[in-house]
């Protein structure tokens, strides 16, 4: 802020402070909507970091009870040797947990096939668990629980099985071919959140019965796990990286993968930061709307301070001076504000514990977070600078001599070239630090573009209606012609009204849209070659027997059947994985194991898109094809080299060509397909897809899931349909905490268009009690009102409805990749509820305006 | 040679204004106010301005107190041409040189009296404002009245506390747009008083807008404006009437 003379800035500042202070003592009215605006986007972003950072800490705290204790080691598809385990038995105390997908049956009373359903099958032996307190009900020790008893195990599960199952407490249940008997709903599980999702429900058992089960065979998709405690005294951190340093030194190919308490849930975590950073955006556009509010309080203000800002000129004071003192009073207000907006954000946390406290089903632990606090601030003060500042520069062209006949008119100049560079500097500022601090630096600069993108459009839209009013031939009807006026004449509600309502119908229709397209995809049977189900964990010797029992129990259906086995990408080109730093939508293939096939042929559903697929009978050294989206993420091209670690032996293959891969068929399709030989005579599985016959009678695919359960207890069916629900239905939670979200940006749309309509009502007051005196009735006048904001409200919700139409087209199409259907309801009954809302508040201000006596008027002017 | 006198003798002037032309507004709404106007003041001198409405004696006072900017000709005062100067330098030029006392009072409505007249001395840099400001208004009778806000005074207690803030800078020139125009006859008349001692004891040059002939009488001087122009003949008369 550019203030007085040079040299004697020291001297100058605190007079301003000083002046500023004396001025506000004038009270904070026509504050309101700039301070609600101010505190509405930085409680939005302050809550939602401060949410976030209890989280993460929450789950740095909790981390050994995530994990299962100090590190964990697991083995994917095999059970460490003896030496494996010697060795890590001897780091302290170890539980071993075994997790693969299964399925749970039911038999009929006949010995015939009952209800089946899929479980995440978790086998454990004692002292699991290491860390943290595992619930049953009704309540009992875990080792009691699982124990053997009149030749039967227990097992345990958690309530949405026996709901699936339609079982009970004491019935017997299938696991494999092996009968336990339900000794306790399963409550919380300690470990649950390290595991990651499943799609169906925990049932726990001991490995004993897990081993008698049947279910593990060769190249089985078991994970096995030892959570290891390391010994009192010598577990801190520095002890723990020594102990993973030592782990990575001597164990580096064995194909382990380790986890420690640090990053117990890595995806999670990311996963919280992925959404926080989304959220913060959500806050920042309601802080950017709110801007809109913040500079039409300004604008008001200074209108309201002309007879001040000329009294200090005519003593003396430069264009300059009084420009910092009006400057400094707005951004104190802002700063007050902001502090109300930090403690509102700063309380969400702890305000989450009170009232919700054990029922999360997250850990989260109160904490400030300062910095992110800070940023906040930052914010809130810079978007108070960058939209005050402009109208604040006119306070530097009114004159004094306005002191001396009556003040004329707020002129509607541009401000001076100075105040608009400092707006530039502020904003380049703001975005500096939105992209700088943003975790997905992308997305930001997304955000941005589209930010400015969308101000620049509504700005042009409101300046398009207010020349199209200008222009259109004058109605004879005076209601309307006053209406028509209204909407183009200086000072005119048209750009605040467009820009908040267009601002809100476009956000509205967005949401709604991708959430209806996101929900139909889901919901509605996928068209085409989507299949009904997946089959995992066929062993390769039944693989056969699998197929004709398919073929059998649902003629005419297409079944499709890959070999797969699990791999962890190793090192890229050279490079060790966890040195790769990945973009965020690629980075997944990297987190841990991954489906791997082979194949002749290259799959359907995906083209070569570069290099070549290998000959029928290829015997070279390994090749692999990779889908060409993540390969690009990754820094691979054709001819690059990929290690990967399957069975515990390090492959190393040369990338033989890339595929565009159609993930949206929900078909068999993997992200690395190697040549065929690169596996020869390793043990492995199937995965398998069936499509039902387009004619199949509904009700048809029930005996299959019991069928295939009864006849193969080892192989995992997963209906799409079921599973699709339980995305639908995180789908579901996370467009409530979306929804949730933006309803903060529309409540500062709503602050801004109130705050717009009654700026405009003391503009209007002065017509009304001329038209009054002139015999125009109140009904005449609020009918011209209604015109005016209802007709403005018809035009901003129309290209509303465009604009969010074309963002959720974008969002679907783009970083989705779905197909984008159009549906009327949601986004018409947004535009209807705009104008509702637009016309009401319009009114009911105006209603206070019309009550005013002509004569009380006319003599106070 | 007769230039230079001439120079020096306007440079002794309080005021110097030279063939001054001043116009309002825009475009059509353009309106010509000031239409020639040359006009000496001495230093130390009472000169009121009369005329009808719109004659353009407002504006002429706002132009001598470099509030509103001339289209040609040159406003001299204390020696200074205000023609070359910027905005700011204006204002601070003001601010040291000229005191103004307007009809409306024009008070600052969240500052107490004590603030408002210490105000300029502030925006000068003066470290001892507050003390001038007391010592000021306790000179025009309202010592007690200092922490009181401008809407807890009567009119004429305001324009005492406007007549304070003018003088307190202890300007060579005041200027007062008809300072009794909101006030009864017998405050206003006090108030003409305070500010004739005020001058007197300080010798400042005074200037004063008015429409009331007595006041005019008093003045040393009464300089009559008609349609953006000095009406000789009134001048002459009312120096006639003067002496």
């Amino acid at each position: 802020m550019s203030v007085g003379t040079r040299g004697g800035r020291r001297a100058i500042l605190p007079l301003t402070l000083r002046l500023a202070l004396r001025e506000l003592r004038g009270g904070l009215r026509g504050f309101g909507v700039f301070l609600g605006c101010i505190i509405l986007g930085v409680a939005a972003i302050a809550g939602v970091s401060s949410i976030s950072r209890s989280l993460t800490e929450g789950l740095a705290r909790e981390g050994r009870a995530i994990l299962g204790g100090d590190l964990a080691i697991s083995f994917v598809q095999r059970e460490p040797d003896a030496r494996e385990t010697a060795y890590i038995k001897r780091l302290g105390a170890n539980a071993v947990t075994a997790n693969l997908r299964a399925m749970a049956r039911v038999d009929g009373p006949a010995g015939d096939a009952g209800p089946a359903a899929m479980v995440e099958l978790k086998a454990i032996e004692d002292p699991y668990p290491l860390v943290g307190k595992l619930e049953l009900e009704p309540a009992s020790p875990l080792h009691d629980a699982l124990a053997v008893r009149a030749g039967t195990p227990g097992a345990v599960a958690e309530p949405a099985l026996f709901a699936r199952l339609g079982v009970k407490v004491g019935d017997r249940i299938l696991i494999g071919d092996r009968p336990v008997e339900l000794r306790a709903r399963l409550i919380s599980e300690p470990d649950k959140l390290g595991g990651g999702y499943g799609f169906g429900p925990r049932l726990m058992v001991s490995t004993q019965t897990l081993r008698e089960s049947g279910l593990i065979q060769p190249g089985s998709l078991v994970r096995w796990t030892r959570q290891v405690a390391l010994p009192a005294g010598a577990n801190d951190d520095a002890a723990l990286k020594a102990v993973q340093a030592r782990l990575e030194a001597d164990w580096s190919k064995a194909g382990w993968q380790v986890r420690s308490r640090r990053a117990a849930a890595p995806e999670f975590e990311r996963n919280i930061e992925r959404f926080t950073q989304f959220l913060s955006l959500v806050g920042l556009t309601a802080l950017l709307v709110g801007g809109v509010g913040v500079a039409n309080a300004t604008r008001g203000f200074v209108d309201r301070q002309r007879r001040s800002i000329a009294i200090m000129k005519s003593l003396g004071a430069s264009g300059s001076r009084v420009v910092a003192i009006y400057l400094t009073q707005v951004m104190l207000v802002a700063l007050a504000g902001v502090l109300i907006g930090l403690m509102v954000g700063a309380a969400a946390p702890f305000a989450a514990v009170a009232l919700a406290g054990d029922l999360l089903p997250v850990p989260i632990i109160p904490t400030l977070a300062w910095r992110e606090l800070a940023l906040a601030a930052v914010y809130g003060l810079l978007t108070a600078f960058v939209f005050a500042i402009g109208p604040l520069g006119r306070a530097r062209d009114v004159p004094a001599s306005g002191l001396f006949r009556d003040m004329a008119d707020a002129d509607r100049r541009w401000p001076r070239p100075v105040y608009l560079l400092a707006m530039a500097a502020g904003l380049a500022v703001l975005v500096v630090v939105a992209i700088g601090f943003s975790y997905d630096r992308r997305i930001a600069i997304a955000f941005v573009v589209a930010a400015f993108l969308t101000f620049l459009m509504l700005r042009l839209v409101a300046m398009g209606v207010m020349a199209a009013a200008r222009r259109l031939p004058r109605p004879r009807h005076a209601p309307a012609r006053l209406a028509l006026a209204n909407i183009h004449r200086a000072g005119a509600l048209t750009p605040s009204l467009v820009l908040s309502v267009g601002l809100g119908v476009t956000l509205l229709v967005a949401l709604a849209l991708v959430q209806t397209n996101i929900r139909d995809q889901l919901t509605r049977s996928v068209p085409g070659t989507a299949p009904d189900f997946y089959f995992v964990d066929i062993p390769s010797a039944q693989a056969d027997a699998f197929a004709a029992m398919i073929d059998r129990l649902a003629p005419g259906g297409r079944f499709e059947r890959v070999p797969m086995m699990r791999g962890r990408i190793v090192s890229i080109n050279g490079a060790p994985a966890e040195k790769i730093n990945a973009p965020q939508d690629v980075a997944w293939v990297l987190d841990g194991d991954r489906g791997v096939t082979f194949s002749e042929k290259p799959p359907e559903g995906s083209r070569i898109a570069s290099g070549a697929w290998w000959p029928a009978d290829y015997s070279g050294p390994p090749l692999v094809s990779l889908d060409q989206r993540i390969a690009k993420g990754l820094g691979l091209e054709v001819g690059g080299e990929l290690v990967v670690n399957v069975l515990g032996r390090e492959i190393r293959a040369r990338v033989a060509s890339l595929r565009a891969v159609e993930w949206r068929s929900l078909g068999i399709n993997f992200v690395m397909i190697f040549s065929p030989n690169t596996f020869r005579g390793a043990p492995h599985t199937a995965l398998a897809t069936l499509r039902m016959a387009p004619d199949a009678p509904p009700g048809a695919a029930d005996p299959v899931v019991r069928e295939a359960a009864k006849a193969f207890p080892m192989v995992a069916s997963l209906r799409v349909r079921e599973a699709l629900n339980a995305i639908d239905e995180i789908v579901g939670k996370l467009s409530w905490a979306i929804a949730g979200a933006s309803l903060i940006s529309l409540a500062a749309s709503v602050l801004v268009l109130a705050g717009a309509l009654a700026a405009g009502q003391r503009a209007r007051l002065y017509d009304a009690v001329i038209l009054k005196t002139l015999g125009a009735t109140r009904g005449r006048l609020l009918l011209a009102y209604a015109l005016e904001y209802g007709g403005l409200a018809v035009v901003t919700g129309v290209f509303g409805l465009a604009a969010g139409a074309a963002a959720g087209w974008f969002i679907v199409t783009r970083p989705m990749r779905l197909e984008f259907l159009f549906s009327w309801p949601e986004p018409l009954m947004t535009i209807v509820i705009a104008i509702v809302v637009t016309v009401a508040l319009g009114l009911a201000g105006t209603w206070r305006v019309l009550g005013q006596s002509p004569a009380q008027r006319l003599r106070a002017n | 040679m007769a230039q230079a006198a001439d120079r020096e003798s306007t440079h002794d002037m309080a005021v110097a204004l030279t063939d001054l032309q001043l116009s309002l507004g825009a475009g059509a709404a353009r309106v010509h106010i000031l239409k020639g106007i040359s006009l000496n003041i001495r230093r130390g001198e009472i000169v009121s301005l009369v005329g009808p409405s719109g004659s353009g004696k407002s504006t002429l006072l706002m132009a001598l107190a470099g509030l509103e900017r001339p289209d040609s000709g040159s406003v001299v005062v204390a020696g200074q041409d205000l023609t070359s100067y910027g905005e700011d330098q204006l204002a601070r030029f003001r601010g040291r040189n000229i005191g103004i006392v307007f009809q409306s009072f024009h008070l600052a409505p969240t500052m107490t009296a004590l603030e408002n007249v210490a105000l300029p001395l502030e925006l000068a840099g003066a470290a001892d404002a507050f003390a001038r400001a007391a010592a000021e208004l306790a000179a025009v009778g309202l010592a007690d009245r200092a922490g009181h806000y401008p809407a807890q005074l009567s009119g004429g207690e305001q324009q005492r506390v406007a007549v304070a803030r003018a003088i307190v800078a202890n300007p060579p020139l005041l200027v007062a747009d008809e300072p009794t125009g909101n006030l009864d006859e017998a405050t206003g008349a006090s108030i003409i008083d305070l500010l004739f001692a005020l001058r007197r004891e300080r010798g400042s040059t005074l200037v004063i807008v008015t429409h009331d002939n007595n006041l005019a009488a008093r003045c040393d001087r009464v300089i009559r404006i008609r349609s953006g122009r000095i009406d000789a003949a009134g001048a002459d008369a009312a120096a006639e009437a003067a002496a």
